[in-house]
């Protein structure tokens, strides 16, 4: 059995060669896998908003910009680069429809945008997604082989 | 003094939310009794004030599947309430109003769905009636909405909504026992900070 490590929110783990990267639950977070297959190093990260707002609270995981761009410093001391990296997203979904609720409304769709933007600009390969609709995901990444498993409530699993 | 986040919240501002929930629970007590025919109580408020995981620990296992019904709250008060029903909850309810039994969360149609939306909504409003009178508060409710989802996922709404503001979430909780059993079922009320700071402003209390 693998080792299994726990991503909380507003968190990232990183791996080599071995091990499950989990993050349980993704509403309208979003949780970004990063694989360097060379030499089989891999983290996750659970974001919960696109962006910082003004100096931050120094919770730089909770935000996509703060949280890849640290995310990809500390992967990048351990020898990932960025031309080699697989990235895979997952979550951004709309969890309740409520009238002239513009924050609620729409963060998800905005997490995805903001993700999708960052991978852009960084130069990286953005091979698989599995976001927005309604509904929770659990994001599993295996280390060993770059897989990673969306488990859903009342759907098929998806690996990609 | 203003708090500017909710662990600086003690003492009477603590004393005065607990109370607020506590008449708030009671009034959503008589209106799911009303409902039901038969005694319905809630335990005493407890005020939680949490980081994301704990949050989530707290109230169960991120992948495990509830029901639940949200309403946003705005006006003088700003923020959500949250009502959480699980398993056996549902079935109290179901039993009680359609005469009907689910082993499943799978086995919810939209008949069901919709009957314990309104029955969360019910019991989401006379809480913030009581709230509203209470403090001589203008709130407006939002329509609800039902989710049937993780956990995890469905308090990753509050997280965001207030995720600007904090890392921390705020909740008064209350737990509804029907027939003398404590059914599995969470009333969570979430205000933000500014309307925490309103309300003590409002109601002459020192945070301290």
């Amino acid at each position: 059995m693998d080792k299994q490590i726990t991503v909380g929110i507003a968190d990232m783990k990183f791996a080599r060669q071995e091990g499950i990267l989990i993050t349980y639950a993704l509403g309208s977070c979003i949780g970004i896998s990063l694989y360097d297959p060379m030499i089989k190093l891999g983290a996750l990260v659970h974001i919960m908003l696109p962006e910082v707002y003004g100096s931050g609270d120094g919770n730089i995981f909770k935000y996509a910009d703060t949280g890849l761009a640290e995310t990809f410093r500390k992967i990048e001391i351990l020898g990932a680069r960025k031309p080699r990296l697989i990235a895979k997203i997952a979550g951004g979904a709309k969890m309740f429809e409520l009238q002239g609720n513009s924050t609620l409304g729409n963060i998800g769709a905005r997490n995805i945008i903001s993700v999708k933007q960052i991978l852009q600009a960084e130069g990286i390969r953005l091979t698989a997604s599995d976001v927005g609709e309604n509904y929770a995901r659990t994001m599993s990444f295996d280390i060993s082989t770059g897989e990673v498993k969306i488990r859903t409530y009342g759907r098929a699993e998806i690996i990609m | 003094m203003k708090i500017t986040r909710y662990d600086e919240m003690k003492g009477l501002g603590l004393d005065l939310i607990r109370e607020i929930g506590s008449i708030g629970t009671g009034n959503s007590a008589t209106a799911l009794s009303s409902m039901l025919g038969k005694t319905v109580r809630m335990t005493l408020p407890d005020v939680q004030i949490l980081g994301y995981n704990e949050a989530i620990k707290f109230l169960g296992d991120p992948e495990e599947i509830v029901a639940a019904v949200l309403v946003k709250m705005t006006g003088e008060i700003n923020g959500l309430m949250l009502f959480i029903l699980k398993l056996d909850f549902i079935n109290e309810v179901l039993n009680s109003v359609l005469q009907k039994r689910i082993e499943d969360y799978y086995q919810l149609n939209v008949m069901e769905t919709s009957a314990l939306e309104e029955i969360g909504n019910i019991i989401i409003s006379s809480y913030v009636n009581a709230m509203s009178t209470l403090s001589d508060v203008t709130i407006n409710l939002s329509v609800p909405d039902i989710a049937v989802n993780m956990l995890g996922g469905i308090l990753s709404v509050p997280m965001v909504e207030f995720g600007y503001q904090t890392d921390k979430m705020m909740m008064i909780s209350g737990q509804f026992v029907i027939g003398g059993n404590v059914l599995h079922s969470d009333l969570l009320m979430m205000p933000d900070i500014q309307s925490l700071n309103f309300l003590m402003e409002k109601l002459g209390i020192t945070n301290g």
